[in-house]
């Protein structure tokens, strides 16, 4: 039995309260990560270092940066990296990735309804305001039959693991999720610093995710088309995720294209190239919805390709994700999830939903006014956190507040239980040690016709700050690479 | 009898530097419905650049132009051959009962099939302060309502050219009480959606040939949804049902949906626009 003798881990800190990825309750090393530790111990935290140092130029030293907006500048940043993995072994990976297809695919036939016959809303499961609030319900993609019939194509489904070590889906993020280029970047470099540590275990591979998304945008041609041709289309270089634009192009072997590099004639989509005009059947899009064609959408977007929408309907280009895909990633669709993946495929929702309580409904609203301060309270129609109210943290005079604000608008508000995610042994540059930091994980899902894929790994974010939950890399998030364990292989 | 229509659109372009590149969509074409029957379709540039038929993002046809020579200045005539049935607009039985037809107003399953027309837009929002402004009575039916908000808005407004602009909110129309058709238009959608009734923008031309306000652009009148019988067109800048004088293009949620022209220019500096429409009339000779 291996336990915390382990020089690296020496002064390790648990809070019990949390649930740690690598220790468990008894403080001993959980089977998939007893390997690794093993061969960690071996080392001091200054090889660690000196590692960690070297996989981190590597990232400046490749261009693999991402731009935060500031008031006054923009700042290049490299996505702060640990070399401790986060390993997942084969059975709780299997729990996800069933989940993480379920989820896809329900949503996929929730947007085939709520642009057709909108059966779920006549048969009010799903509220009709829900839709009708939201500016991404666009009314140009009624009655429109997306080619293979795939809305979602790619989807990134954002997951913790709370304290009762049972994992939750906080967001599904169907317009263009980013992020997957970081998850082959972050194993090309662990690889590179931690050779002989990755060989003794048998992780999956994660950079078979470009070939399956162009397997899986192949798959939705044009009807018609024998090869199709398939571009992704950028902002172009001052967008935050360029650096994975221009990966996810050259590892699919594709051309990436801007806005201005492609035409439209007789509502066919055409790239500009030394040859002469070349069609284009197939679009991996990272432009917004409204970007995408200024005669139809924004008119002042020069990022777009005037015409585009016009072919789109003519079924003689495919877009992915189709235009029109976030009116299900809102919040308060997220809430009708279990409903969602009942209606349509009349299963039980595998990874669960963090439970939501609806203020509009009366015994719900009563549970809320009880169970305040242990509630999150949130407003429906507000992003970006605005109006979060966390029960714990609230004053008496604050909480009699929230209760005023709730019972006056009931239909406004709605209340989820506090969550708390994961941690996970993070090096800390200021203290020179591993510490316990929150970590959560975004997995990749495609969706084709006939065809379902999901990375086996995923961006496991780190939230840097002690204490702070949130993971985002605009918010001084870093990452890990994820390893999710091979079936017939011992542990890690 | 069926009347022959001679539509004639003509707009003018100037730009102060000289275009490289541009993509023009035009929304003009009458379209092909049970009242009414394009005949022909044609359409000239200055710039002798062929034409592409197209569809909107609603599925009505567009024209396209996508010129591949420098220009400043540019004029398009399209001339439309219609005919058109000679209709009675009040040509059908509206539900006998007030209440039947609310019930139906008020369903979830009429609500979710025409949700698009039943929104609040940038067009048709009414001042926080007149959501009170029209507001139905229970008692007679959803028609007689409508023709009664039809006739209330004619009264309310005075037709005047050139007071109001493309970017014109129903609160200023509300206070000046003048406007032109679009303005009467979306004052008849604000209301009518307000009273849960889905009412579609349409964009056309009008016959003024009787002495029917319009400026001799393309007109605008709405149509909404009748219980029971279907979607019926109001023109609120005539007090009078849509019928034989009015030749529909498209519809859509507002202006916003029909605009007749859409350009994406590829050159700096600004542009001068005029259009105008000419509608002749002859009884059809069979």
């Amino acid at each position: 039995m291996i336990t915390t003798n382990n020089q690296i881990f020496a002064s390790y800190q648990k809070d019990p309260t949390l649930f740690d990825e690598v220790f468990d309750a008894q403080g001993e090393v959980r089977e998939v990560y007893e390997k690794l530790f093993e061969l960690y111990g071996n080392h001091t935290i200054s090889n660690y270092v000196q590692l960690n140092n070297k996989a981190k130029a590597s990232f400046f030293n490749q261009g693999i940066t991402f731009q935060v907006y500031g008031e006054h500048e923009t700042k290049e940043k490299i996505f702060p990296f640990d070399l401790f993995p986060r390993i997942i072994g084969p059975a709780e990976w299997d729990h996800i990735e069933k989940g993480a297809i379920q989820r896809s695919r329900a949503l996929n036939l929730f947007l085939w309804d709520i642009y057709h016959e909108k059966k779920i809303i006549k048969d009010g499961i799903v509220p009709l305001e829900l839709l009708s609030s939201s500016a991404n319900y666009l009314h140009q993609m009624f009655d429109l039959d997306p080619p293979g019939g795939i809305y979602n194509h790619i989807s990134g489904t954002d997951i913790i693991k709370h304290a009762d070590g049972q994992y939750y889906v906080l967001e599904d993020n169907i317009r263009c999720p980013s992020g997957v280029s970081y998850v082959v970047c972050n194993r090309t470099a662990l690889k590179r610093a931690l050779f002989g540590v990755f060989n003794h275990c048998q992780a999956h591979t994660v950079t078979n995710y470009a070939e399956n998304l162009l397997e899986i945008l192949e798959s939705v041609k044009p009807q018609g088309v024998d090869i199709p041709n398939v571009v992704v289309i950028t902002p172009g270089m001052y967008n935050s995720a360029y650096y994975e634009h221009s990966y996810l192009a050259k590892a699919m072997g594709v051309e990436l294209v801007e806005g201005r590099d492609l035409f439209v004639e007789n509502d066919f989509v055409y790239m500009k190239t030394i040859k002469g005009p070349e069609r284009v059947d197939v679009i991996y899009r990272r432009v917004d919805d409204l970007f995408i064609d200024p005669l139809e959408f924004r008119p002042d977007s020069a990022l777009g390709v005037p015409g585009l929408f016009a072919a789109y309907r003519k079924g003689n280009v495919c877009l992915a994700n189709a235009p029109g895909t976030g009116v299900a990633d809102d919040k308060a669709v997220y809430t009708y999830m279990p409903e969602i993946i009942k209606y349509y495929l009349d299963e039980s929702p595998i990874l669960k939903n963090v439970h939501t309580y609806h203020c509009n409904r009366p015994e719900e609203l009563r549970y809320v006014l009880e169970h305040i301060t242990e509630l999150v309270v949130k407003p429906v129609d507000e992003s970006g956190g605005y109006g979060i109210s966390i029960g714990n943290r609230l004053s008496k005079a604050e909480i009699a507040a929230v209760k005023e604000q709730i019972k006056k608008e009931p239909r406004k508000y709605i209340a989820q239980p506090i969550m708390s995610l994961s941690v996970h042994p993070t090096y800390i540059d200021e203290s020179e040690s591993f510490e316990q930091r929150h970590v959560d994980l975004r997995t990749f899902t495609l969706l084709g016709k006939d065809k379902e894929f999901v990375l086996k790994g995923g961006l496991s974010r780190v939230a840097l700050k002690k204490g702070n939950l949130v993971v985002n890399s605009s918010q001084g998030g870093g990452s890990k690479d994820t390893w999710v364990l091979k079936n017939d292989q011992g542990p890690c | 009898m069926p009347l022959d229509y001679v539509v004639t659109y003509r707009a003018e372009n100037h730009y102060d530097t000289l275009v490289n590149r541009a993509v023009w969509q035009f929304l003009i074409i009458p379209e092909d419905n049970d009242s009414q029957e394009l005949v022909s379709v044609d359409f000239e540039n200055s710039l002798g650049v062929p034409v592409q038929h197209s569809v909107n993002g609603l599925g009505f046809t567009t024209l396209q132009l996508h010129p591949n020579v420098p220009f400043s200045d540019v004029r398009f005539r399209a001339t439309f051959k219609v005919m058109k049935q000679e209709v009675n607009p009040f040509d059908f039985i509206p539900l006998e009962d007030p209440s039947g037809g609310y019930r139906q107003i008020e369903s979830l399953e009429l609500k979710a099939q025409f949700e698009p027309f039943l929104r609040v837009t940038p067009y048709t929002r009414l001042p926080d302060d007149r959501q009170e402004l029209y507001i139905f009575d229970r008692e007679i039916s959803v028609f007689d309502n409508l023709l009664a908000l039809n006739q209330w808005v004619y009264r309310h407004l005075f037709f005047q050219s050139g007071i109001t602009h493309i970017d014109t909110t129903l609160k200023e129309v509300i206070e000046s009480r003048q406007g032109v058709c679009q303005d009467f238009t979306h004052l008849f959608c604000g209301l009518a959606r307000r009273n849960q009734i889905p009412v579609r923008y349409v964009s056309g031309y009008l016959h003024q040939g009787n002495g029917y306000f319009g400026d001799s652009q393309m007109h605008a009148w709405a149509e909404a949804y009748v219980p029971g019988v279907g979607w019926i067109g109001f023109d609120p800048t005539n007090d009078i049902l849509a019928g034989s004088n009015h030749i529909k293009v498209a519809h859509g949620k507002d202006y916003g949906d029909c605009s007749p022209l859409k350009g994406v220019i590829f050159a700096p500096g600004n542009n001068r626009t005029s259009h105008s429409v000419e509608v002749t009339a002859q009884q059809a000779q069979q």
